[in-house]
């Protein structure tokens, strides 16, 4: 049962800036997902939340107690490798048992605990086993245990199902969550998977290039994107962006043009001049299908058939990588074209900078 | 004749593959005849005969196992089956202890490791016989470094010959073959360490194991194959290490530095015994035999216990 603080990470690799100011809290029985490109650093805090990596300069606090310079043991956290770092020549229960090894428990605890995190992982049966003789799953799942029986006040898990197929990992997602319901320990998770962040989380940390860019719930990140990077990174499909030709502002709403489309957006227009270059954001997932032929044109290139939805790929007003999801029944073709409705007060509006503008929420 | 050809046509495809295979391999084969087989088959033959300078020019007379009785019932022959073993066993372990800690030290992460990782070859590269003569200069009594050091920090009062008394050339024998044959041994462990996956180490590191533990649970198994593999190899050249002895000390003082090795071929070319030599040379065949047989059964079985089903990349 802990929080964790973040003051004023920095990180550099020699010369590289790899981590720059980085601020967070994450709060007791928190579950919490770093996510961001390759590359981002996102790793790279959580090695240094668990002591493997120092930070440059900053300072880590765990339950209100600096372990900046404590070594990993004396944090309270246990980690989960990507790649699990399961000892190949030792069995799933000697596997399971070396934290507690290291630490001298003595033999009858050992086992007590063994067990009891191999029932919790449905392990009971495999614990002769080499990791060699077990699935993806079930090493994951041993990965899991060895972190379990030492009772951290913080789990890490670092990208820990991307080597899982696809099928595979949907199962570990609810595994994971389910864990967390009971052991109701802080986690902190990292994944470069918006999917696993948006289904698993409590909180997501988006980070890119060092920087933090937003901080919020899965559902408070989908609705206000503070940056466009945000806005393109979570949801899926990625949501669709228009350059506008022209905008102008009026009764402090911004009237964004592209090419023949006017909208009407309800948005903090108080950093913004006329003739600003804006891109607006529409979520795919977002747009409608007009039965009249009122709305803008999209020519569809290719349809994908996803069972409970269909999802359009084509070009709308110059954007080639435009995509649409509508209802399964839709009969629309490739090469056909098809007219979509906006809803403007589900539009985003980001700057040249790419800031998000913020929605007044006027209503027209 | 047309007969005898048709005999051998190739009548399926397969047969044609098969033939094929056996055209690309007869010339090895028949080298590998000429140069292996022939003459083990040619040793044998003559570990049964008399054969020796007088018997050169005109048959060498079959005698049984006349020449096994007197070599095995001979009077120095328990002492240098003895001698060697210990010869082995004293080289190989130091061998092993030394390139473990070598290796250790390489892989760790100091400053300056790839030159000190160059710095550890010398000796193996430098070609042995210039190795050895490098040691009996260094192990001289009148003008030897060793002598001088040895005398200069007060162990000795006077020049020391190591390689005049019966214990010390033993011992610094063994002393040059250690460090001709370690700089291998340690590279080869070094390759292994390199192999283990870092994040092995990480999560041990996170579960608060110290760097004895992480290396005696961690490292020490997972190079076990390696290891194992080495030692036993090692054990077969030290077994049949003859140059740099000879170059020592020929087999002396008084027998004191002779191995099965240089007793065989004392016995073969000094004395002209060729038949009492090949003798000998089968009796270091059959006990490496059974060596390779070890190695051969105890590797088979490490790759199983150690065989990680690609658990780890």
């Amino acid at each position: 049962m802990a929080t964790v603080k973040l003051k004023n990470i920095y990180k550099n690799f020699d010369e590289t800036e790899v981590l720059f100011d980085i601020n967070l809290e994450i709060n007791d029985k928190e579950f919490v997902v770093f996510v961001g490109p390759s590359g981002c650093g996102k790793t790279t805090l959580l090695r240094i939340i668990s002591g493997l990596e120092e930070a440059t300069s900053g300072s880590v606090i765990i339950d209100d107690k600096d372990v900046s310079n404590a070594p990993p043991v004396e944090r309270g956290i246990a980690m989960v490798f990507q790649s699990y770092a399961l000892y190949p020549h030792l069995s799933v229960f000697e596997n399971i048992a070396f934290p507690l090894r290291v630490a001298k428990v003595n033999e009858k605890e050992l086992e007590e605990k063994v067990f009891k995190a191999a029932d919790i992982l449905q392990l009971r049966d495999r614990l002769d086993f080499k990791p060699g003789q077990l699935s993806g799953g079930q090493r994951q799942r041993v990965a899991i245990g060895r972190s379990i029986v030492r009772d951290p006040k913080v789990f890490l898990f670092d990208e820990p199902l991307s080597n899982l197929d696809a099928a595979l990992r949907g199962d570990m997602r609810v595994e994971l969550a389910k864990l967390h319901q009971n052991l109701k320990t802080t986690m902190i998770y990292v994944t470069h998977d918006q999917i696993e962040a948006m289904t698993m989380a409590d909180k997501i940390v988006v980070l890119r290039d060092g920087v933090i860019e937003q901080v919020g719930s899965p559902m408070d990140l989908y609705h206000n994107p503070k940056t466009k990077f945000v806005a393109g990174f979570i949801g899926q499909p990625n949501m669709n962006f228009l350059k506008t030709t022209d905008t102008e502002i009026k009764n402090k709403r911004l009237v964004a043009n592209i090419g023949d489309l006017t909208l009407d957006l309800a948005v903090d227009v108080s950093s913004t001049t006329a003739g600003d270059e804006i891109d607006v954001g529409i979520r795919p997932e977002d747009l409608g299908v007009s039965a009249s032929k009122a709305g803008v044109q999209m020519s569809v290139d290719v349809v994908e058939h996803i069972g409970a939805t269909v999802i359009l790929h084509g070009s709308v007003l110059g954007n080639s990588n435009f995509c649409a999801v509508v209802p399964s029944d839709s009969t629309i073709k490739p090469g056909e074209t098809v007219n979509l409705i906006f809803d403007f007060s589900k539009c985003h509006a980001f700057n040249s900078s790419g800031q998000a503008l913020k929605k007044t929420n006027k209503q027209i | 004749m047309k007969q005898f050809i048709e005999l051998f046509k190739p009548k399926t495809k397969s047969q044609t593959t098969t033939m094929f295979a056996w055209a690309l391999i007869a010339p090895a084969a028949l080298v590998m005849f000429w140069i292996v087989l022939w003459p083990l088959y040619e040793t044998f033959r003559l570990s049964f005969t008399n054969s020796n300078l007088g018997t050169l020019m005109g048959g060498a007379d079959f005698v049984g196992w006349e020449n096994y009785e007197k070599a095995i019932g001979g009077r120095k022959f328990p002492a240098i089956v003895t001698r060697t073993f210990y010869w082995m066993f004293l080289s190989v372990s130091f061998k092993m202890i030394l390139g473990l800690i070598g290796a250790t030290l390489l892989a760790s992460n100091i400053r300056g490791r790839g030159i000190m990782r160059a710095l550890v070859m010398p000796p193996w590269i430098v070609p042995i016989a210039i190795g050895c003569f490098g040691w009996v200069w260094l192990y001289n009594g009148h003008f030897g470094l060793l002598s001088n050091f040895v005398e200069m920090v007060g162990i000795t009062d006077g020049p020391f010959s190591f390689l005049a008394y019966k214990q010390s050339a033993f011992y610094s024998a063994v002393v040059t073959d250690v460090w001709i044959g370690t700089p291998m041994v340690t590279l080869f462990f070094l390759a292994a360490m390199q192999g283990v996956p870092k994040d092995l180490y990480e999560a041990a590191y996170v579960d608060g194991a110290s760097r004895w533990y992480r290396f005696r649970r961690i490292t020490l198994p997972q190079i076990m194959p390696t290891i194992v593999s080495m030692a036993l190899l090692s054990a077969i050249w030290t077994f049949n290490s003859f140059e740099i002895i000879w170059i020592l000390t020929e087999g002396g003082p008084r027998g004191a530095t002779t191995t099965l090795i240089i007793d065989t071929f004392k016995t073969a070319i000094f004395s002209y015994k060729f038949g009492a030599g090949a003798t000998r040379a089968v009796l270091v065949v059959l006990i490496l035999g059974v060596f390779s047989v070890i190695y051969l059964t105890v590797l088979g079985r490490l790759t199983k216990k150690y065989n990680y089903g690609g658990v780890q990349k």
